[in-house]
């Protein structure tokens, strides 16, 4: 079944064309890759999505219901969360305070006399353990490694608890051993039934995590199908070597 | 105790409940806004309108002016919510701007630039507080109740939220918060803390006038906060000590007359630069500009 | 209907001076990108310069102005090569710039009340002050310097701009800096000579004003509104948006308080300000 899908998706900015009458699906439970060269409308996609930017034409499509825009703070009921390609944290809050804001209360008077602070210290706690933070939650988050703030921000993806979850380049900058963490953590996640969206660059990570992969250039599909005959197909590899 | 110190730390009470309400907006949420002078004056105004030519009581004097306050509140933090970084500041200047020239104008209302003189102590579980001291109390358990209430929204979910919003607030969207409502909130909340001192200043000076409320003063109030510490309740209290204090004590230093006058002026805004420089931290630097 | 020629002429006078303050102010922000509040500060010492040194020192008036205006615009170079060379190294937001102006214009404002009291003060008429007369519109000799000025000196900055090599790196110094620096352009230079040239248009306003009605410590801030709303409204950054945001201003507030009392006049320059933020914030002409 496809949980999330856009039907002639348009953005431009000034007359250029990022995302061009695009349309794209997403298989629940399923890994889905998005490549393409630089400027070809990966990240302008998720934008679209995440509610980021509003869209020129076309719907999306989440679970069967049609949406002609999406409002950001909508997107936790839709089951969507992402993460971000320059990684957006909390700069000057703790660690801990990172993880919390995403599990408190969002209404503006059950946040102010919040009756499950235990509760939710405890699955902050479960979190950060899950990522060996956990000794580091009264930091600064700007004070961390670019790592562990990769880490941390993978930390708030878990503790939303999303049913379709949108990761920006969530490998880029990494080392071999910090790469393993993460693949292991979206390899569970889609184990517990989890649909993910993967922007990389990385090709090898392409071909070992993903189900399906779709390939963008100029705001529209270039070539779509299982990762090994995607990533050997002709004017796919033009597209990244012309560019 | 005597009576110049009393003075002074009724003056300082004032200044710590200001100080304390335009952190939660400034170093909490972000909101770097001029107007807080403003819903200082709004409160001032109501209340000395109301108990010099309606005789109404202290109290429901001083809720008639939070009311005021924030009311107003919710129409310029309305409009100021469309405006983004350096705008908003600018956009709140330009409403205390208006509410200084309404004080200054509206003279059937105000008296204009006569100012409201008269305006009478009040009286408050059987205690005068035309005795300086009695006022003290008073403004001291003001002090302690806006401290409490600003203590309790800082450390709930809410507040929690409110640093987030300063920090990313498109990112905190992303994880469900509708964060126009927060910002509103809370801007309403200060401004009715605001009007609190408000009322006390008109009741102690017994005499207000516009100039009091100028964006000098919302410039003022900046650099109590951000000597004390952004974000940081304690730091809200020591900034509004120091800055009540020093220019005081260099008035003693031998000064001659006109220098000591501008004193407040020369310290603040000497600080201003000075810390922007060097420390913008401040002195209990929990968030740096 | 009489009256019209009269609010013309009041409209262009009080938009010749909003043009100077918002020229200056714009092009200062076009090479530092961040609201700096000592602008008005120029506008007092010009002001006050002027003040101390025909009335007080006797000084014949025209090297008085000349003065004075290179004084204001010597304490612009000298500020920001103080304060404002070190927040850029530092790469302070510009919420700290912000902030450190606003500190430095209250420092300045201080300054003066303590050199001169509080007081406002009037320059005796020792220039002549002509009367003129257009139909049914009356004013004086230094109005008509003020509109003089403001075109003299659009023509001056839009010149100097487009034909001189320091106005080409002014232009590339604003639409990018770091670019401007890689090609060579001594971007801190270039930034200290754009802060004399405003302060010293700003000083000329100050002059302006002492001739016009008086002085006094606090005469910065209402100017430097005034210009910051004409500049938002023409488009930051761009200087012809400066010019004609200036007087489409001054016509709103004067045209505006025909029918109303004159003392919301204020109030209408901000509700044009936050009309124009909320419904057209990147100005007239887009930069």
């Amino acid at each position: 079944m496809k949980i999330l899908e856009t039907h002639n998706l348009t953005k431009h900015f000034d007359g250029v064309y990022a995302v061009n009458g695009l349309d794209i699906a997403f298989e629940q439970g399923a890994i889905t890759g998005i490549i393409g060269p630089n400027g070809s409308g990966k990240s302008t996609l998720t934008n679209l999505l995440t509610g980021i930017f509003g869209f020129n034409h076309g719907t999306v499509m989440v679970e069967g219901v049609t949406l002609k825009k999406i409002s950001a703070y909508k997107l936790p009921a839709f089951g969507i969360t992402r993460t971000f390609q320059e990684v957006r944290l909390f700069e000057q809050m703790t660690i801990l305070d990172n993880i919390l804001v995403t599990l408190t209360s969002r209404h503006v008077f059950s946040s102010l006399f919040e009756t499950h602070s235990k509760l939710h210290l405890k699955q902050a706690q479960e979190i950060l353990e899950k990522i060996g933070l956990w000794e580091k939650k009264n930091q600064l988050a700007h004070n961390l490694s670019y790592g562990q703030r990769k880490l941390l921000e993978i930390g708030r993806v878990l503790a939303m608890d999303a049913k379709i979850i949108l990761l920006d380049e969530p490998f880029a900058g990494l080392f071999a051993e910090m790469i393993k963490v993460i693949v292991k953590i979206i390899e569970e996640l889609k184990q517990q039934g989890k649909t993910l969206v993967l922007i990389e660059h990385n090709m090898e990570l392409i071909r070992e995590l993903c189900d399906y992969l779709y390939v963008m250039d100029e705001g529209k599909l270039l070539a779509e199908g299982k990762p090994a005959g995607v990533l050997s197909e002709k004017k796919v590899v033009e597209a990244y070597l012309g560019e | 105790m005597p009576a110049y110190l009393i003075h002074l730390a009724i003056l300082f009470s004032i200044y710590a409940i200001l100080a304390l309400s335009l952190n939660l907006i400034f170093g909490y949420t972000g909101l770097m806004s001029l107007a807080h002078a403003a819903f200082f004056g709004i409160g001032a105004y109501t209340v000395a309108i109301l108990t010099t030519r309606y005789n109404f009581n202290f109290l429901s004097a001083t809720l008639a002016g939070i009311i005021a306050a924030i009311i107003l509140a919710a129409l310029i933090g309305f409009v100021l919510s469309k405006f983004k970084g350096d705008y908003y500041t600018l956009g709140s200047l330009g409403f205390n701007f208006i509410i200084f020239a309404t004080m200054l104008n509206l003279q059937n209302l105000t008296n204009g630039p006569l100012g409201i003189p008269g305006i009478p102590r009040p009286n408050f579980f059987g205690l005068d507080s035309s005795i300086d001291f009695n006022f003290l109390l008073l403004s001291t358990c003001c002090l302690l109740l806006v401290y409490l209430i600003c203590r309790f929204i800082v450390n709930s979910s809410f507040g929690r939220a409110l640093k987030a919003i300063r920090e990313d607030e498109q990112a905190l969207e992303i994880f469900g918060y509708n964060v126009r409502n927060f910002k509103f909130l809370v801007f309403v909340i200060s401004a009715g803390l605001a009007a609190i001192a408000g009322s006390l200043f008109a009741c102690f000076i017994t005499y207000i006038d516009p100039t009091t409320f100028g964006s000098n003063e919302s410039v003022f109030l900046w650099s109590i906060i951000i000597l004390g510490g952004l974000a940081n309740l304690r730091g809200s209290l020591l900034g509004a000590l120091f800055l009540i204090l020093l220019p005081e004590a260099l008035r003693f230093v031998g000064f001659p007359e006109n220098v000591a006058a501008q004193m407040r002026q020369l310290v603040y805004g000497l600080l201003l630069v000075i810390l922007m420089m060097y420390r913008p931290q401040g002195l209990m630097g929990e968030y740096k500009l | 209907m009489t009256i019209v020629p009269q609010l013309i002429v009041n409209s262009l006078f009080a938009g010749s001076v909003y043009a100077l303050m918002a020229m200056s102010f714009t092009l200062i922000f076009g090479a530092t990108k961040f609201f700096n509040f000592v602008h008005g500060s120029f506008t007092v010492i010009g002001g006050y310069a002027v003040f101390y040194l025909v009335e007080r020192l006797a000084w014949p008036i025209y090297i008085a102005i000349i003065l004075s205006i290179i004084v204001a615009g010597g304490v612009g170079f000298i500020l920001d090569k103080t304060v404002n060379l070190p927040l850029r190294k530092k790469k302070s937001t510009n919420t700290v710039k912000l902030v450190a102006s606003l500190g430095l214009f209250i420092v300045i404002q201080a300054f003066v009340a303590i050199l001169f009291t509080s007081q406002f003060q009037t320059l005796s008429n020792t220039i002549e002050q002509k009367i003129y007369q257009i139909g049914s519109a009356v004013f004086t000799q230094t109005q008509a310097v003020m509109f003089v000025s403001a075109i003299v000196v659009f023509f001056g900055i839009m010149l100097l701009l487009k034909f001189t090599l320091f106005g080409k790196a002014v232009n590339a110094l604003s639409d990018d800096e770091e670019v401007a620096k890689i090609v060579g352009i001594n971007t801190d230079k270039i930034i200290s000579y754009v802060f004399f040239i405003g302060a010293a248009i700003s000083g000329w306003v100050g002059i302006l004003v002492a001739y016009d009605t008086g002085i006094e410590p606090t005469m910065g801030l209402g100017a430097l509104l005034k210009g910051i709303i004409a500049a938002v409204v023409g488009g930051m950054g761009s200087v012809p948006g400066a010019f004609l945001g200036a007087f489409l201003l001054g016509f709103a507030e004067n045209f505006g308080i025909w029918k109303i009392n004159g003392e919301w006049k204020d109030a209408i320059a901000f509700g044009l300000l936050i009309i124009f933020l909320l419904f057209r914030p990147q100005g007239i002409i887009k930069k």
